[in-house]
């Protein structure tokens, strides 16, 4: 059964557990490569998370030279391939999202890979497995579809793709309710 | 009068060489096998002194020639790659370019920095197999051979010239029958390394593969092993099963060669590309640098923005925002707070706080 990443975003409770379970992925020598960020930090406590959203069409990848940045079977668009990175940093241009990062001592470019030791056996990726406050969750796209029914909302704000993102993605994000128009209740 | 002229008469397309060939790929064929095929001429002394014990290398080479120009001339019409090589190549004669190239292709500082014991075993892979490649091809196109005109000298012959005349039992001697030996114990010993890194190391077994990452060095072992028990056949068994033996190590060197274009390592003849890659960046980098459109912060030359830009539109993708920039054109913590903004409704990009610390380690 292929699961996806789901974002729920507004859950967030910004304890940046996902970080650090980021470090503790078999390839990921101890480096997180996701993001939690303050939505008003002057203001109020809200977070959210921002990772890799593994875009359909990955314009990382588009703009390497080296074609280091692979596209797993599921979707996963992977971290550069230590021996072909050769350190352009075009992808950290290219993304939308502003997600790969660069170790200018490795020349080395490394980003989400969606624990792809772990999710291409259908184990969910290591922020997922963590997360306490369901903000990152790990489901299938029948699952997906009750929580769209049970968010009740016909006016195209469900789950964002466009006109929130780029272009479509494999992992999906659920917009927060002050932005559909509710209020959600957990 | 002229100009009326020119518009009416069908203009003449100018002579150029590549009409000749039907593509890329045949000019490139041509002139490489044309190229070997002169210096052979040159170094057999007008193929007089051809190594036929060599032939099958000889045309396996040839093979290899095919599989590397369909992969490389693919891949350099790839838009990005295609700009890198065009400027990489403008930028080739800059001062910093001998430095960059020992870095990154003799002594792989990038790799230390990886880690000392996978800098080790490159260094045992990557230069056992360019001393072996350096000894193998020019024996194999007769470029380089020994002849013994007196008794206990050999004379070394390179390109048809007699370079120097050396005792048999002397070191530079020693050096030149055993430069493959040598080879062979380092390339042994670093692909040991490497698979005991990937037996032991749980990052590296979380992600490897077989056919991508142990094969390689499977065939590189092959190779160094039947290379050294040829030598153990001489020296000790009198030539017992060496023509045998001798067959199995060109056919493994052959599937290796024919192989390379295509899997891990086909990384070796494309790492030249990381120093096109760095004098791209120092120089674009000099002339002119990008400002973030929201914080102002210098981030990237503006030649690689808008490079990336133009590589992405030939893709069909244009991050052009209402907000009236290019998410090219925003530093990478305003491009993901500008994210953050657009998921929330609140404008977290325009708040003039220095994005918080995003790293798990503190």
């Amino acid at each position: 059964m292929k699961k996806r990443l789901y974002l729920e975003l507004e859950n967030c409770i910004g304890c940046r557990s996902c970080l650090a379970a980021c470090t503790q992925c078999g390839g990921h020598e101890q480096r997180n490569r996701n993001y939690v960020y303050d939505v008003n930090p002057l203001v109020n406590r809200q977070t959210m998370p921002l990772m890799c959203l593994h875009c359909v069409n990955p314009a990382c990848a588009r703009s390497c030279p080296a074609q280091a940045i692979q596209i797993h079977e599921t979707g996963a668009v992977l971290s550069a391939l230590v021996e072909k990175c050769i350190g352009c940093q075009n992808c950290t241009i290219a993304c939308p999202y502003g997600i790969p990062k660069f170790d200018t001592e490795q020349n080395l470019m490394y980003k989400c890979d969606l624990c792809i030791d772990r999710s291409k056996d259908g184990i969910p990726p290591m922020c997922a497995s963590v997360c306490p406050s369901n903000t990152l969750q790990w489901l299938t796209d029948e699952e997906i579809e009750a929580k769209q029914k049970h968010f009740t909302l016909d006016n195209g704000k469900w789950v964002t793709s466009m006109p929130y993102l780029e272009g479509d993605t494999n992992v999906k994000v659920n917009l927060p309710g002050i932005l559909q128009g509710v209020t959600k209740l957990f | 009068m002229q100009s009326t002229i020119s518009a009416t008469t069908t203009k003449k397309p100018a002579r150029n060489v590549n009409d000749a060939f039907a593509s890329h790929f045949a000019k490139s064929m041509f002139l490489t096998v044309a190229g070997i095929a002169i210096l052979v001429f040159i170094g057999t002394r007008m193929f007089t002194h051809i190594d036929l014990n060599l032939y099958g290398y000889m045309v396996g080479t040839i093979v290899f020639l095919g599989g590397f120009f369909y992969r490389f001339i693919a891949w350099g019409e790839r838009p990005p790659t295609k700009i890198m090589i065009k400027k990489g190549l403008k930028l080739l004669f800059r001062k910093s370019t001998p430095k960059t190239a020992v870095n990154h292709l003799a002594i792989y500082d990038f790799i230390r920095n990886r880690g000392l014991y996978r800098w080790v075993q490159h260094i045992l892979i990557g230069w056992g197999c360019v001393l072996a490649c350096l000894v193998t091809f020019p024996l194999v196109f007769s470029w380089m051979y020994f002849t013994m005109e007196e008794n206990g000298y050999y004379t070394i012959v390179l390109f048809g010239m007699n370079v120097m005349k050396v005792p048999a039992e002397g070191i530079i001697a020693f050096f030149s029958y055993n430069a493959l030996n040598i080879a062979a114990i380092m390339v042994t010993a670093g692909v040991c390394m490497a698979l005991r890194r990937r037996l032991k190391n749980m990052q590296a077994r979380a992600e490897q593969k077989f056919m991508y990452d142990f094969l390689p060095l499977y065939l590189l072992l092959i190779i160094s092993v039947t290379g050294l028990l040829l030598t153990v056949q001489n020296v000790f068994l009198h030539g017992w099963m060496q023509p045998q033996m001798s067959l199995i190590h060109q056919f493994s060197v052959i599937v290796t060669l024919i192989y390379l274009p295509f899997g891990k390592l086909a990384h070796i003849p494309f790492r030249p590309m990381s120093i096109f890659a760095r004098n791209y960046r120092e120089h674009y980098g000099e002339q002119e640098m990008k400002k973030c459109k929201v914080c102002g912060d210098h981030f990237v030359s503006v030649e690689q923005s808008n490079d990336v830009i133009q590589v992405l539109s030939t893709n069909e993708m244009e991050f052009n925002m209402k907000d009236g920039f290019n998410l090219a054109e925003l530093c990478l913590p305003c491009r993901r707070k500008y994210r953050i903004a657009r998921f929330s409704g609140f404008a977290t990009h325009q708040v003039k706080v220095k994005e918080a610390n995003q790293n798990a380690r503190g």
